[in-house]
């Protein structure tokens, strides 16, 4: 085989774009293999934003990869245009710590104990999980750097930090702990088990998105999976609605509250004022994916459906 | 399904096992090496050498597998992967 100057080409300019950037099979939220699938589980848990490039989708970049790096398998991680290495070394450097300084981070403080806090429900509900695992698999939390939260049972690392509320006990790994100081978790009954929730103060606030009438249009055409929410009153209501929109009224907060906090969620009103409050609030109530309507019903008549009536 | 037509037989493990071998003894000649099968073309392989004294695990990989470039080229290569690759300076 014969080295492919086109494909190495793509190669330096993909290195050179970006600081970190993973070789490897599938995408970051869906790889095809184990070993690519680890890797992205320890940048994961360290970076909100890297790049990754699908080898499966260039057979050419594939094998060039593997020539350029000097290395014969896939996944394989640059740093500042560098070759680190493949899973082993990555999950190496992971458990040594020599990642962080690899990736220009810096490594946590030695992890207190964050303070957990546990409703009544969830002490119960993961209390009973916990008695049905085997042997060696106990409760365990991480947070990755895009603030994604795991509940899961698993086995233990010499590593992790043990959180205990009277029978339970909850595994950290150090940097999951450093982000949990003073975070809660809650736990709902449901017909299929019981469904928890954490809250973390310390994970960013989602920001709320403005989003413009036409753009809402576009969506709703396009079939987007959008909850869209009227909050203005039931009188205004009558006057005029936009189609597809649904009035925020008890049920209605309710039944948001049962949604996957991934959910895209968007609010109207008159002008945009009173939704945006809203939006804030389902923001802050953990929803990831929040947008207020600009200019509200108003702009939709005048920029959108002339058949709405203004007031 | 589509079937292979191979020229030749596949090799057997032990005769690749022992090139394997020599193909990293020709770059490392005064090194420790131990070849292991570990299932058909997967490989598990240790090699203690001098050469790679002060250079990063990384680069220490980089040059075994610069050695067995030719045994593991292509998709029908012969040896199809390195599952535990070990390499130390003595």
């Amino acid at each position: 085989m014969n080295p492919d100057p086109s494909a190495r080409s793509r190669i330096e300019a993909l290195i050179a774009s970006q600081r970190v950037v993973l070789f490897m099979k599938g995408q970051r939220d869906a790889p095809q293999c184990g070993f690519s699938a680890r890797v992205c589980q320890i940048l994961d848990q360290l970076l909100p934003d890297y790049a990754t490039v699908d080898v499966l989708a260039d057979p050419a970049l594939r094998d060039e990869v593997k020539r350029y790096s000097e290395w014969p398998t896939i996944p394989q991680l640059y740093v500042d245009g560098s070759f680190v290495g493949g899973c082993d070394i990555l999950q190496e450097m992971s458990e040594d710590g020599s990642l962080f300084e690899t990736l220009g981070l810096e490594r946590p403080k030695p992890a207190s104990l964050p303070h957990v806090e546990f409703s009544e429900a969830a002490i119960q509900a993961l209390g009973r999980l916990a008695a049905e695992q085997p042997a060696g698999r106990s409760l365990h939390l991480a947070i990755d750097a895009r603030w994604q939260h795991a509940l899961f049972f698993g086995e233990d690392a010499a590593s992790d930090l043990v959180v205990e509320a009277g029978e339970l006990r909850l595994g950290l790994d150090p940097v999951s702990a450093s982000r949990a100081e003073g975070l809660r978790i809650d736990a709902e009954g449901g017909p299929e088990g019981p469904a928890f929730r954490i809250d973390n103060p310390n994970a960013p606030r989602p920001k709320v998105q403005q989003l413009a009438v036409r753009e809402l249009k576009q969506r709703l055409d396009a079939g987007a999976p959008i909850h869209l929410f009227d909050v203005r009153t039931p009188e205004e209501r009558a006057i005029a609605h936009i189609p597809g929109a649904r009035l925020l009224d008890e049920e209605a907060t309710r039944a948001i509250a049962r949604l996957d906090r991934a959910t895209p969620l968007v609010f109207h009103c008159h002008h945009g004022g009173r939704s945006h409050a809203a939006a804030e609030h389902f923001a802050a109530q953990g929803f990831l994916n929040v947008a207020n309507v600009v200019g509200g019903i108003d702009a939709w008549s005048q920029e959108v459906d002339p058949s709405v009536p203004r007031y | 399904m589509a079937i292979q037509i191979l020229s030749e037989p596949p090799p057997e493990p032990e005769e690749l096992r022992a090139r394997l071998e020599a193909a990293i003894r020709a770059h490392f000649p005064d090194a420790k090496i131990e070849v292991s099968a570990s299932s058909p073309g997967h490989f598990e392989v240790t090699v203690v050498s001098p050469l790679f004294l002060g250079l990063p695990r990384v680069k220490q990989q980089q040059r075994v597998y610069a050695a067995i470039r030719e045994l593991m080229a292509g998709d029908s290569a012969p040896v199809h992967a390195i599952d535990r690759m070990v390499t130390r300076a003595p």
